[in-house]
């Protein structure tokens, strides 16, 4: 038995990859068609974003970037949806823009979704939220609506001239809005936001990110610069369960499926990297000996 | 109704197609990469003349104006607008650009600029667009500097000036990892030194704060390909049902298919 395994450990590395592109397949597939409700519990990133979000004043205004696409839309979207059903819930004010042309697509399929519902069926455009729209120039338009909203947004998303909104009437510049919300998945992103606006005009920030992006961003978070992080689908999955801890949602929402195919598939993962380390140093060790 | 079908046909065709690269190079996916190189460049080229080119620029230069309250050099400046009409009712409509933006002939430094960039089409006249470049690089660094000084440097720096003990073991032995992982990777950075003795072990415990770091960045780039996955696999078993006619099943069938079919006809001519 020790000699078929050794056997097959020698030749492991002639595997057709093809077949690990499979095995990976069906272990994201699998739990999608057979939900296994793992629990998620929420980290201490997650708990900060939220918790900061949470304890804003109740007549607060917050500005919400989408600075993502379709292409990390499974990671980002459920994040957005959530953090925008936290803000009505709360009764903030929202503004909405987006630095990527792409966010615009995003932000109005999330709008949509969240005022869907027959709780915020209620909340007035341009008096309850408002979205400006995309607006080109990255850093740019950052560091342009710290000194004037109007200069750079001339209409909003429908093509409202912005002084018409009632909204945008106390809000001249982003310092007048109480915190920001970066769903960011590169450049422009949270990072820009960090840099043009939060830090120069104290303002606090916090973001939900695509995975590839939270190492850049955890230096900010542990130098007090950023409240917390959303961290891909698993911070998503934690924003919606902590929406459920606090009585604001009573359902799992999309990232919280999602998670049981990311688990299972993070798991065979870990199998791969550890049988191939075992493979390795078998090899190795009858290599030796001949 | 139709447009949902046909539009779950073609991303699940699309979806399919570049998957299938994982098993060999074949025509589908070929077909499916050109399709995005040429729609990621048409949408681009689209969004920036219409969000940027035509508000920002031609809106700035020609706002929309009541031509009985053009006076001196408007009259003229707006004849020349009226050349443009011709061109495209749609693009440059009577009257000039709507919205509400201010004039400001400041952007004709913007609109030369970016004339000069276009010139890289022409080899013997392509030097001038380097003026352009030379702008660009100039405002992308003055405007970048002051943030990175300010947010990423002293900032940085000021939150990794931090006290060892705190009185909570865990926020100390945080502290204490994240001191050492900062110095010792400033150590290995340093190369007018050579790197051995007490300074090469302070760099080496660099290079393992550094390939732990990788080890992190990579587990997340791993977790974010995961969950582009889920979302395409999510989509392709939302359109397997009825009401999207079986597209998953039936694409992956012809797929799956003619893939096979057409590799077996390589293989016998190969021989």
């Amino acid at each position: 038995m020790s000699g078929k395994f050794n056997a097959f450990l020698q030749n492991l590395d002639k595997l057709d990859r093809r077949i690990i592109f499979l095995i990976i397949g069906l272990a994201v597939l699998f739990p999608l068609l057979v939900p296994l409700n793992l629990p998620v519990e929420p980290t201490g990133l997650t708990r900060d974003a939220f918790e900061t979000i949470h304890n804003l004043p109740d007549d607060a205004t917050v500005l919400i970037s989408f600075e993502y696409g379709p292409s990390t839309k499974p990671e980002i979207h459920p994040m957005a949806v959530s953090v925008l059903r936290h803000f009505f819930a709360r009764g903030y004010k929202v503004v909405v823009m987006c630095l990527w042309p792409d966010g615009l697509f995003m932000a109005r399929e999330a709008l949509d979704e969240v005022l869907n519902d027959e709780r915020f069926r209620d909340l007035e455009y341009g008096v309850d939220y408002v979205n400006l729209g995309y607006r080109p120039g990255n850093e740019a338009v950052i560091k342009g609506i710290t000194k004037s909203f109007a200069a750079n947004f001339t209409v909003d998303s429908k093509q409202t001239d912005i002084s018409e909104i009632p909204l945008m009437r106390d809000i001249r510049t982003v310092a007048d809005v109480d915190f920001i919300f970066s769903l960011s998945a590169g450049y422009p992103g949270a990072i820009e936001w960090v840099l043009y606006a939060s830090d120069p005009l104290q303002i606090p920030i916090s973001s939900g990110n695509a995975s590839i992006q939270v190492n850049q961003l955890l230096p900010y978070v542990k130098s007090g610069q950023m409240k917390g992080v959303v961290a891909g689908m698993p911070g998503a999955a934690e924003y919606e369960a902590l929406m459920v801890e606090y009585g604001l949602w009573n359902t799992r929402g999309e990232a919280a499926k999602s998670m049981d195919a990311q688990s299972i598939a993070h798991l065979v993962i870990v199998l791969f990297i550890i049988l191939g380390n075992i493979a390795y140093y078998a090899k190795r060790k009858t290599q030796k000996k001949y | 109704m139709y447009n949902d079908v046909f539009g779950a046909w073609v991303a699940v065709f699309l979806t399919l197609a570049i998957f299938s690269y994982l098993y060999k190079d074949n025509p589908f996916y070929k077909l499916a990469e050109h399709v995005y190189v040429g729609v990621s460049a048409a949408h681009w080229a689209t969004i920036a003349f219409w969000n940027q080119v035509r508000p920002n620029l031609f809106g700035r230069l020609w706002p929309h104006a009541d031509p009985e309250t053009l006076t001196g050099f408007n009259v003229f400046w707006y004849k020349l607008y009226k050349g443009l009409n011709l061109i495209s009712d749609t693009v440059f409509p009577e009257n000039g650009i709507p919205g509400n933006q201010e004039q400001s002939f400041m952007y004709l430094i913007a609109l030369i600029l970016g004339i000069f960039m276009l010139l890289r089409l022409f080899p013997s006249i392509g030097w001038i667009s380097r003026w352009s470049l030379a702008y660009v690089v100039g405002m992308a660094a003055g405007l970048r500097l002051y943030g990175y000084l300010s947010s990423d440097v002293l900032s940085q720096i000021q939150g990794t000036i931090l006290p060892l003990w705190t009185g909570n073991l865990g926020e100390s032995i945080n502290n204490i990892v994240l001191i050492v992982g900062v110095v010792s990777g400033l150590f290995y950075f340093f190369f007018s030194v050579e790197h051995k003795g007490v300074f090469g072990k302070i760099s080496r415990v660099g290079i393992y704060f550094l390939m732990i770091t990788f080890g992190a960045s990579f587990g997340f780039a791993v977790m974010g390909r995961i969950s582009l996955l889920i979302g395409r696999l999510k989509d392709l078993i939302e359109f397997s049902g009825k009401e999207y006619g079986y597209a998953t099943f039936v694409l992956l069938i012809i797929m799956v298919v003619t893939i096979l079919v057409t590799s077996r006809k390589d293989k016998e001519v190969a021989e």
